[in-house]
C-alpha cells in the first residue's frame, strides 16, 4: 500500500484511539468545573472550581455533605506504599534466586505467576472465609495487604526477571574477582545496574496496589480504602466533588509517572554511553 | 607457582576437565590453547571459584584453592567481554577493587587516587579517568579492565581470551603490551586463546589442552618443532598427520608405504607428522634423491600475505597443506587438478605411537 495514504491513515486511527481511551477521563475532568447549581452532567450551568473547594471544605455549608475520602486515602496511599516495598523487594529476590534455574522453579515460577490470574473476588472472598476460620480480624493493613502483595508481587517478578534476563553475569564475577564479597558485590554493581528495573517495579506495585478493588472488598474490614470509598458514595448520589476528586487523583498519578520518568532517565539516558555497557560485545 | 592436579569437571555426561595436571610457574606468562568447547575457560574458571571441579584439587603457593569463594582466592580475571562496570568512571572502575574489597580495602584518599593513576599510567591511559565506560574503544576497555584488575594485585593473573574482541592491528600491540606489563609487575599471566600465533607468541610455556587434559606445555620453539603428541601437533594448525600401520621399517598409509626411523611393532597404528613448511612439491618422476614422498592432487592456494598456503588431497581424501613463503619460494607454478609429489627430508618427520 502507498506510504503516502498509509501514514496519515495511521496517524488518524492512532489519533482516534487515544481519544478513546482519554476519552471517559475528559469528560470527567470537564464535568468537575460545573457549577453549584449544575448536575453531574451536561450541559455546563456555569465554569467554576466550587467543587475543589467544596472537596476541601472550603464553601459555606451545603446540602451535599463533603466527600468522606481523606481518611481512606490516606489509607490507600500506606497501603500501596507497603505493597511497593514488600512486592519489590520479594519480586528482586525470587527474580535473583530464579537465575540458578533451581530445582523446581518451573513449577515455582506457574505458582508465583498464578497470583496475579486468579479472580481477584475468588481470592478476595477465600481470603475472607480464611481469616473468619482463623480468628484474624480483617483489616486494611492486614488480611488486604496481604492479598495486594499476592497479587502485585508477580508483576514485580516478571520485571526483575526480564531485566535479569539481559544481565551479564560477568561484571558480578568480575567484581567478586577483585576481591569484593558477594554483598558488596550486589550493593555496589548489581544493584546500580539492575536500579531502572526496580523502579519500573515499583510503579507496578504502586498502581495496582494504589487502585485495587475486588480483592480489597472481601478482605479490608472496616476501615476502607479509597476506591472502595468512592465506590460507597455512589450509592447515595454521584456529585461533581467525585468527579474534582478523581481530576486531583489523576494529577497525582501523573507526577508520580513524572518522577519515575526523570528517574530513569537520569539512570539511564543521560549515561546513556556507561548504560549501553549492559550485554555488550556479547 | 599454580598447581592444579587430577582436576575434573563434568557438566551432565560431558566431561569438559578429566583429571587434568597442570602447573604455572612464578613470574611466567604461560599461554593456554586449545579449540573451541575444550575447556579452557571452564579451566579459568575453575582456577577463579567461579565454578568448582568435580575431582582433583588446586594448590595457589601450598594453600589449598578450591572450596574457597572466587573473592577469597586473590586471583585477577580479565574477561573477554571486558565486563566493565557500566554505571561507573574508567577511574571508579579500577579504584572498585581497592575500595570494596573484604579484606585490606582502600579507603578514599589521595593513596587511593595514586594507586589508581598509578594503574592508568601503566597501560597508558593516562588521563582518562573521567570518561565514561561506554564512551571509549574496545582496546581502551580492554586496557581499563586490566588496570582494574592489576591495581589490586592479585598472585596470579587469569586472561580470557583478551585479545578476542580487539582488531588485528591492536590485537599484535596489545601483545606486546601484555607481555611488557607482565615483566613488569613479575607476576604471572595465564592467558586462554584459541589462536595458536597468540599462544605461541605470547608465552613463555606454552601449553596444549585437548580432551580434558593438558597434551603438552613448553616453550613455544619446542612445542612449534617437537610437538610431544598429535594432539599438540593437531592445535599448532601448521603439521600435517599421515596415519597408517606398522609394516617393518615402513608405514603403510593411504598415500602408500612411507619409510620410518624407529622400530615400533608390527600392525600397530601410528602417525607421520611433516610440517607444512618442510614439504616440497615437484613433478612425480622428479623427486629429489634421499626424499621420501608421496603424491597428491594440487586443489587450490590461499595467499596470506607473506605467505600462501597451498592444499593438496591425498588418494583417501585426506588433505594436506604446504606453506610457501613468498620471500623465499620453493614451490614451482602449480596448476589446479594436476597430481605432484610431495617431498620432504625423512629427518623432518615424526612419528606419533597410536591412531588418529
Amino acid at each position: 500500500m502507498n506510504t503516502r495514504i498509509l501514514r496519515p491513515a495511521l496517524a488518524v486511527y492512532t489519533a482516534a484511539f487515544l481519544l478513546f481511551l482519554y476519552g471517559p477521563l475528559i469528560v470527567l475532568a470537564i464535568l468537575s468545573f460545573q457549577s453549584q447549581t449544575g448536575g453531574p452532567q451536561f450541559p455546563i450551568q456555569e465554569w467554576s472550581t466550587y467543587w475543589y473547594r467544596h472537596l476541601f471544605g472550603l464553601t459555606e455549608t451545603s446540602r451535599i455533605s463533603q466527600l468522606p475520602v481523606g481518611d481512606s486515602l490516606v489509607r490507600s496511599l500506606v497501603l500501596a506504599f507497603m505493597t511497593t516495598v514488600v512486592s519489590t523487594v520479594l519480586g528482586t529476590m525470587s527474580a535473583e534466586a530464579f537465575r540458578t534455574r533451581f530445582k523446581g522453579s518451573g513449577p515455582v515460577f506457574y505458582l508465583i505467576i498464578l497470583g496475579m490470574m486468579v479472580p481477584g473476588v475468588l481470592v478476595g472472598l477465600g481470603m475472607a472465609l480464611l481469616s473468619n476460620f482463623a480468628g484474624i480480624d480483617r483489616a486494611w493493613w492486614g488480611t488486604a495487604f496481604v492479598l495486594h502483595v499476592v497479587y502485585t508481587y508477580p508483576f514485580a517478578f516478571l520485571v526483575m526477571l526480564a531485566i535479569f534476563n539481559r544481565f551479564d553475569r560477568s561484571v558480578e564475577e568480575a567484581s567478586m574477582s577483585l576481591g569484593v564479597s558477594p554483598a558488596q558485590t550486589f550493593r555496589r554493581v548489581t544493584f546500580p545496574i539492575i536500579f531502572p528495573g526496580v523502579l519500573s517495579a515499583m510503579l507496578f506495585s504502586f498502581t495496582l496496589s494504589y487502585d485495587e478493588f475486588s480483592r480489597t472488598l472481601f478482605t479490608v474490614g472496616r476501615e476502607l480504602t479509597l476506591p472502595l470509598s468512592i465506590y460507597g458514595t455512589f450509592s447515595v448520589e454521584i456529585y461533581p466533588n467525585i468527579f474534582a476528586f478523581g481530576v486531583l487523583t489523576t494529577l497525582f498519578s501523573f507526577t508520580l509517572l513524572v518522577i519515575y520518568g526523570v528517574l530513569m532517565k537520569r539512570f539511564t539516558a543521560s549515561r546513556a554511553g556507561r548504560f549501553s555497557g549492559q550485554e555488550e560485545a556479547a | 607457582m599454580l598447581k592444579l592436579s587430577g582436576v575434573t569437571r563434568r557438566y551432565g555426561d560431558a566431561v569438559a576437565l578429566d583429571g587434568l595436571d597442570f602447573i604455572v610457574p612464578d613470574d611466567t606468562y604461560v599461554s593456554l590453547l586449545g579449540a573451541s568447547g575444550s575447556g579452557k575457560t571452564t579451566l579459568l574458571r575453575l582456577i577463579a571459584g567461579f565454578e568448582e571441579p568435580d575431582a582433583g584439587e588446586l594448590m595457589l603457593g601450598g594453600e589449598r584453592l578450591d572450596g574457597k569463594p572466587p573473592h577469597r582466592r586473590d586471583i585477577g580475571f580479565v574477561f573477554q567481554n571486558f565486563a566493565l562496570f557500566p554505571h561507573l568512571s574508567v577511574e571508579e572502575n579500577v579504584a572498585f577493587g581497592l575500595r570494596h574489597r573484604e579484606s585490606k580495602a582502600v579507603p578514599a584518599g589521595s593513596d587511593l587516587n595514586d594507586r589508581v593513576n598509578a594503574a592508568l599510567d601503566l597501560v597508558g591511559l593516562t588521563g582518562f579517568g573521567h570518561r565514561g565506560v561506554g564512551e571509549i574503544s574496545g582496546g581502551q576497555k580492554q586496557r581499563v579492565a586490566l588496570a582494574r584488575t592489576l591495581v589490586t594485585e592479585p598472585r596470579i593473573v587469569l586472561l580470557d581470551e583478551p585479545l578476542g574482541a580487539l582488531d588485528a592491528n591492536l590485537r599484535a600491540r596489545m601483545c606486546d603490551e601484555l607481555r611488557a606489563i607482565r615483566e613488569r609487575l613479575k607476576v604471572s599471566f595465564l592467558h586462554v586463546t584459541g589462536s595458536e600465533t597468540e599462544a605461541l607468541t605470547m608465552g613463555d610455556t606454552v601449553a596444549v589442552l585437548a580432551n580434558g587434559r593438558i597434551a603438552q606445555a613448553q616453550d613455544s620453539t619446542s612445542l612449534f618443532t617437537q610437538p610431544a603428541n598429535t594432539a599438540a601437533a593437531r592445535h599448532l594448525n601448521a603439521w600435517n598427520l599421515i596415519g597408517g600401520r606398522v609394516k617393518g621399517r615402513t608405514l603403510d598409509t593411504a598415500v602408500g608405504a612411507l619409510p620410518i626411523s624407529q622400530s615400533l611393532p608390527d600392525g600397530s597404528e601410528a602417525q607421520l607428522a611433516v610440517r607444512f613448511d618442510q614439504i616440497g612439491v615437484c613433478e612425480p618422476d622428479q623427486v629429489p634423491a634421499g626424499q621420501d614422498h608421496f603424491t597428491a592432487r594440487y586443489l587450490a592456494g590461499e595467499f596470506n600475505g607473506p605467505t600462501e598456503l597451498s592444499f593438496f588431497r591425498a588418494d583417501n581424501g585426506d588433505l594436506i597443506q604446504v606453506v610457501n613463503h613468498l620471500s623465499n619460494p620453493r614451490l614451482p607454478d602449480l596448476t589446479e587438478g594436476r597430481t605432484y609429489a610431495l617431498h620432504f627430508s625423512p629427518d623432518a618427520a615424526l612419528l606419533f605411537e597410536g591412531a588418529a
